[in-house]
């Protein structure tokens, strides 16, 4: 119980690189003009969004940007509340085309996508591994501390250190 | 030491997935799955590199600043690797679009490769959904386009006195471009050198765009739209104001019944009526001609397939909808000489008046007759991708040449003021008028190109307009003709030019010629006579 609970406040080692690499590697290409496969939807979801201040060109730069700082941040593990806040910036980002270009993401709204619609809805399980790879990184130690102590004294009561962990709850 | 191991080894991993994708950015631009087009210089160099290497090494360096990636290595013809042209002068690649996906009003700081010569029938998405997307895009897209025109023109819609086209329409003063930031008046800026506009990047008359460059294809004016609803679009709408357009309806000269005026007494000649209005003025040939100026067929968008830009089925468009009465009423539509659909320029409806005088149709594709004109007329598609769906316009060729036939009698507005050797009559010219005729010969220039019946010489011409600012060149387009020009705003084959005064103020710029404002009005006021 303890051990779980402990584990459940630590971040996926394997689930945080593969996310890291997979934003790296996609967002590296929109620095490419005419490599990204995404270029179509992404910029055209920036130019919208934006109200068509940003051009697109400029929108696939900003985008670029945003993603290879996510991708770095969870390989190299830095920063975590930023890039956690980058993240559910990004995510809702990404869900944008089914609200803002239905017509080219749907077949017929809202549960038959086609390639570009499902390409987006299988994102709920990347909000799911950030969540995951990202929420135990962005919990304070204070908190994790009394989550072990609440645990610990549940599990014994009379243990010795039962001021100490007392103390961590109060 | 052990610690810093996994940060080590994951940094060299992103440092070889950045150098991955850039061996293979470099692989794949200049191919034929890339928009990135080759260099027309770089094959030539790849081929000289293979034979004279050495030499070759100081061309390379003279032609190109960045050539030191693919230097020495024989290339086949698809493989050359493409430094993209004109990126160090600023150009950047077309975004990737759909089909009615808005493009930049800017298109001339682009470049690149289309995906495909050749069109397709096939929408990117449903018919319905189609019509959801243009309903939510185009409001947004006109108001853009509103804001967009009004930064750069300033339409006051004031009028010029006394000046009038032939059919009575007030003719507008001008210049209605905005003059650039920071700069008083047109003088100061003619009095800047080429460089210095080009550094500052304050050129006023840059090329217009059609708005929605995407699906583009014709956009008919308010005017003409309101009498024919079946041209409403559900995308885009013509984006310059009505009193800058030629008069609608406008009378229509016969060079064979010069007596009667304008034949049609202020009418449309539409299908239902020419044969009332002109039985027994014309030949066999040319009323059959005229019927077929007449008579619509699917075109690109406007046809009977999803593949349309309006609500219902269309029966397609006829020559006249867009030159009515063998003049124009100003809609616009994309010249069909240059892929991607995006480098193809806007032009606006030339007048038919006065054809049989022209040896260079079309602003860019330099067609010879009318008679082939009427057969190639591209605008209802060349394009088999097309064809195969609305079906290929298959006029045969008697018919097009009596299409032609009567396209040839179509006459310039009269023009009292004119000898017959296209002079000022000085009795009937006032002294205005006749210091406009002596600067258009003479320190103006304007007749080295603008000359004989017509007012034109029948050469293309490259104004080179990209000394002035970064674009892509437009290369050489057609003069036209200034016979009847008071008749035919807005000027230039896009219309960035709404008045006269602004084609003034745009050769003063680009023939570098330093005209006084006096002098500006009274070549105005001399154009206005022909
Ligand atoms: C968009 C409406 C439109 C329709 C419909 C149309 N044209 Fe045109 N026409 C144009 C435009 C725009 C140009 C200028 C093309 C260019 O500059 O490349 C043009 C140019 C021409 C010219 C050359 C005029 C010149 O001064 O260079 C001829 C001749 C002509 N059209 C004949 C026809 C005939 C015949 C038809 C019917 C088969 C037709 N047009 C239908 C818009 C139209
Ligand atoms: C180098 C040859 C050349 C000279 C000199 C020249 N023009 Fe032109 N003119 C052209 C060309 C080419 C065009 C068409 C340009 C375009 O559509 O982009 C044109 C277009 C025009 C038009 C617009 C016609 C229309 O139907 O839209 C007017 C008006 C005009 N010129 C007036 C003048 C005047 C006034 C002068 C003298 C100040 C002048 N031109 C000098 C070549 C010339």
């Amino acid at each position: 119980m303890l051990d779980q609970t402990v584990s459940s406040y630590r971040s996926p080692t394997f689930l945080r690189l593969a996310l890291g690499y997979v934003y790296l590697h996609f967002g590296l290409l929109k620095f490419f003009p005419d490599l990204s496969p995404a270029e179509l939807i992404a910029t055209q979801t920036v130019m919208a969004f934006s109200m068509n201040i940003l051009d697109a060109t400029t929108s696939q730069f900003y985008l670029a940007i945003l993603e290879c700082a996510i991708g770095l941040g969870l390989v190299f593990n830095l920063f975590p509340r930023l890039v956690f806040g980058m993240f559910i910036f990004h995510m809702f980002g990404t869900f944008l085309p089914m609200f803002l270009l239905p017509e080219f993401t749907f077949k017929i709204a809202p549960f038959a996508p086609n390639l570009e619609g499902q390409y987006i809805f299988k994102n709920i399980v990347f909000v799911a591994a950030g969540w995951t790879v990202l929420m135990p990184e962005i919990f304070s130690e204070r908190r994790k501390e009394k989550a072990i102590a609440k645990v610990t004294l549940e599990q014994a009561p009379e243990s010795q250190e039962r001021v100490e962990y007392e103390k961590v709850l109060a | 030491m052990k610690k810093y191991l996994p940060k080590a080894i994951l940094t060299l991993a992103v440092i070889g997935l950045l150098a991955g994708i850039t061996v293979t950015y470099e692989k794949y631009r200049g191919t034929d799955l890339s928009r990135v087009p080759q260099l027309a210089g770089r094959r030539l160099q790849a081929a000289i590199v293979d034979d004279t290497k050495r030499e070759s090494v100081t061309l390379v360096a003279v032609a190109s600043s960045d050539v030191a990636s693919d230097t020495g290595k024989r290339h086949g013809y698809r493989e050359v690797s493409a430094s993209p042209p004109y990126v160090e002068e600023g150009l950047t690649l077309y975004p990737t679009i759909e089909k009615g996906m808005r493009t930049p009003f800017d298109l001339w700081r682009y470049y690149g490769r289309g995906v495909s010569s050749f069109g397709s029938p096939v929408l990117p998405m449903r018919f319905d959904q189609w019509l959801d997307f243009h309903r939510k895009q185009k409001p947004q897209l006109m108001e853009n386009v509103r804001a967009y025109m009004e930064s750069r023109f300033d339409f006051s819609e004031t009028p010029l006195p006394n000046a009038t086209m032939s059919g009575g329409k007030p003719i507008m003063k001008g210049p209605v471009v905005r003059p650039p930031k920071g700069i008083e008046s047109f003088e100061e800026l003619a009095s800047m050198s080429v460089e210095e506009i080009r550094e500052q990047d304050i050129f006023p008359y840059k090329p217009l765009a059609h708005p929605l460059q995407s699906t583009a294809h014709m956009v008919f004016p308010r005017e003409w739209v309101r009498v024919h609803p079946e041209h409403e679009r559900i995308d885009v709408d013509m984006d310059i104001p009505e009193s800058y357009l030629p008069e609608f309806p406008p009378p229509l000269y016969l060079t064979t019944h010069k007596e009667l005026g304008d034949v049609t007494n202020g009418r449309e000649v539409t299908l239902d009526n020419f044969f009332e209005i002109f039985d027994g003025l014309l030949t066999p040939e040319q009323m059959e001609g005229l019927k077929e100026l007449l008579r619509p067929t699917p075109t690109t968008w406007f046809n009977h397939t999803d593949h349309r830009i309006t609500e219902k089925p269309s029966r397609g468009v006829a020559c006249f909808d867009c030159h009515v009465n063998g003049h124009t009423n100003g809609a616009f539509e994309l010249g069909p000489d240059s892929r991607p659909n995006m480098a193809r320029l806007r032009v606006d409806t030339p007048t038919m008046r006065g054809n049989y005088n022209l040896m260079q149709l079309s602003s860019k594709r330099s067609v010879r007759s009318m008679d082939h004109f009427a057969e190639i007329e591209e605008y209802f598609d060349g394009d088999p991708g097309m064809q195969q769906s609305i079906g290929p316009r298959a006029a045969k060729r008697e018919v097009t040449n009596r299409m032609g036939d009567f396209n040839s009698i179509i006459d310039y507005p009269p023009a009292p003021k004119l000898d017959p050797l296209m002079r000022l009559i000085p009795k009937l010219a006032t002294e205005q008028e006749l210091h406009g005729e002596k600067l258009f010969h003479g320190k103006a220039q304007c007749a080295k190109c603008h000359y004989g019946p017509a007012f034109v010489d029948d050469y293309m011409h490259d104004l080179k307009l990209e000394r002035f600012f970064v674009c892509r060149p437009e290369g050489p387009i057609k003069t036209f003709p200034l016979r009847g020009i008071k008749d035919t705003p807005p000027y230039l084959h896009d219309g960035r030019c709404p008045t006269l005064h602004d084609v003034v103020e745009f050769f003063n710029l680009v023939l570098e010629l330093h005209l006084s404002k006096e002098e500006k009005e009274d070549l105005v006021a001399y154009m206005l006579c022909l």
